[in-house]
């Protein structure tokens, strides 16, 4: 079995344009959560988002046209696909190199702007009616889920699989753990992995309001109004970007001179096959379990976990006793932090958000908090790292876990690379 | 108009040689747009004025003079006889 290793780190997020600016705005707890706009609110009170830069402004005016989620990726992808190269030789191309992608609901920007020109024209003026029905002849390959994909391996020559899963807060992880497992197993030598999303649309929000698990607006504080395993938590809050990371084999990337971030060790899947939103205990604790196994690590040797943390009454509490039940007697020692409590929930990017996230924590010894975890919920027993990051820790493996609706579960574990 | 507005689009948006335009029997397949290409330029009509043209692939064939005069007897046949000012486009509201 070939080690995989992680050569290349990008992501535009909530918290900046870069890798380096959403680690350090995660390690600050500077939260990225504010009130909604005005347009994206839709008429309803309290709604609160993390949106990230404008991704148009960081990418050639030949991408002005394409879905946000998509700009997002490409965004992320470029800083991934430029750290991969700066180490080493010329980048791996061809059918030996494949681009896996993970997105929840690609092209909502492009379907809901479709929508709302549409009505608005066949509510319009009469004279304009009949423009409804002419809409841009490039809506299809714009909204469609596997645009970032396609155009991601198009600019790179990346002529391998070319992928999209759409597996809700779950699709990136299980793009990584797809594309670990497919270069693991000789199919590929490298992949470029990415997780994108953007629907901070009014069709997205008020769908997602209608479901009640959208945070509260904390109206002293709106910033701090998402509280991952705090008494007070009331849910997440929307965030978009994208992040990306390059994967190749330790032998390619050795013959390449490239340097690794981290070896990404071990992918767990597994389905709750029950309930459509609610999560259950035994299916995040196989994902986690299969995903040491690949590993060969024991749970001790785990020192940090990004845990999936939306800050819902049932998830994190649920989330906490299957990683208390996984890392039995070594789960005191384990820091777990949710940073969806600065950057929000990207959804179909969260997953590779957090993978980058926790190799910058693996990477750097710092690790970012659970922010505005100010009174822990008795129910959830672990150490949050609440408030305040922690510097000079002495980190060998961490994980990452990613738990969608629909009760699919991922779970990544990378861990140092002994050259 | 449309001629002209057909040119600032393809230069602008399509990387098409302005100085190719300029030659008086330039037909449409020397543009370098491919079938996909060809129908992006004909949204920059259709969405000023409010309608699908007919058939698209059949201006694969035409000199450039003839393309456009052929999609004015449309935008006619669409108005009473009439070329109206072009509307304001959407497109940029639109692509998020």
């Amino acid at each position: 079995m070939n080690p995989v290793w992680i050569t290349g780190l990008g992501a535009i997020s909530p918290l900046g344009a870069d890798r380096h600016a959403s680690f350090a705005a995660a390690l600050a707890a500077d939260s990225a959560i504010r009130p909604a706009s005005k347009h994206a609110s839709a008429g309803l009170p309290g709604m609160l988002q993390a949106p990230a830069a404008d991704p148009r402004l960081l990418l050639d005016s030949a991408y002005a046209g394409v879905d946000r989620a998509t700009q997002f990726a490409l965004v992320a992808a470029q800083e991934a696909m430029t750290d991969a190269a700066s180490g080493g030789s010329e980048l791996p191309q061809g059918e030996r190199c494949g681009c896996y992608v993970g997105i929840g609901f690609g092209g909502a920007t492009t379907l809901d702007a479709m929508y709302a020109r549409y009505f608005a024209l066949l509510a319009g003026a009469e004279d304009n009616r009949r423009r409804a029905a002419v809409v841009h002849p490039l809506s299809v390959p714009r909204m469609m889920s596997n645009a970032a994909g396609a155009l991601a391996a198009a600019r790179y020559g990346l002529r391998g699989a070319c992928n999209t899963w759409s597996v809700a807060c779950a699709s990136s992880a299980i793009a990584a753990g797809e594309a670990l497992r497919a270069i693991r197993h000789g199919y590929l030598d490298a992949a470029l992995v990415i997780g994108a999303e953007a629907m901070l649309t009014p069709g997205s929000m008020v769908a997602w309001n209608a479901l009640r698990v959208m945070a509260r607006m904390d109206d002293a504080e709106p910033a701090a109004s998402c509280r991952p395993f705090d008494r007070r938590r009331c849910g997440f809050v929307l965030g978009e970007g994208a992040a990306a990371v390059f994967l190749e084999s330790a032998e390619h990337a050795r013959a390449r001179g490239a340097q690794a971030h981290a070896e990404l060790a071990g992918y767990g899947a597994s389905s709750d096959a029950g309930h459509l939103t609610i999560p259950a205990q035994a299916g995040q604790v196989a994902a986690m379990r299969a995903a040491l196994a690949e590993a060969g690590l024991e749970p001790a040797q785990v020192q940090y976990l990004n845990a999936h943390g939306t800050a819902t009454e049932v998830g994190d509490v649920v989330e906490s006793q299957a990683i208390a039940e996984v890392f039995g007697p070594a789960a005191g020692a384990l820091a777990i932090s949710s940073t969806k409590s600065v950057h929000g929930h990207l959804i179909g990017a969260a997953g590779a958000l957090e993978l980058v996230l926790a190799t910058m924590v693996l990477e750097s010894g710092s690790i970012p908090p659970t922010a505005h975890l100010r009174e822990v919920d008795p129910r959830c027993t672990l150490d949050y790292v609440p408030l305040h990051a922690r510097h000079g820790c002495s980190i060998a493996a961490v994980m990452s876990n990613s738990f969608a609706f629909g009760g699919s579960n991922a779970c990544l574990v990378a861990r140092r690379v002994g050259h | 108009m449309l001629a002209d507005l057909i040119k600032h689009y393809l230069v602008a948006n399509a990387h098409v040689d302005p100085l190719r335009l300029e030659q008086p029997d330039v037909k449409v397949s020397e543009l370098g747009l491919d079938s996909l290409g060809l129908i992006e330029m004909l949204f920059e009509v259709e969405d000023r004025y409010g309608f699908q043209v007919d058939e698209p692939m059949r201006f694969q064939t035409m000199r450039f003079d003839e393309m456009v005069a052929a999609i004015e007897a449309e935008v006619r046949a669409h108005h009473g006889g009439e070329l109206p000012e072009p509307a304001a486009t959407e497109t940029a509201a639109t692509s998020g």
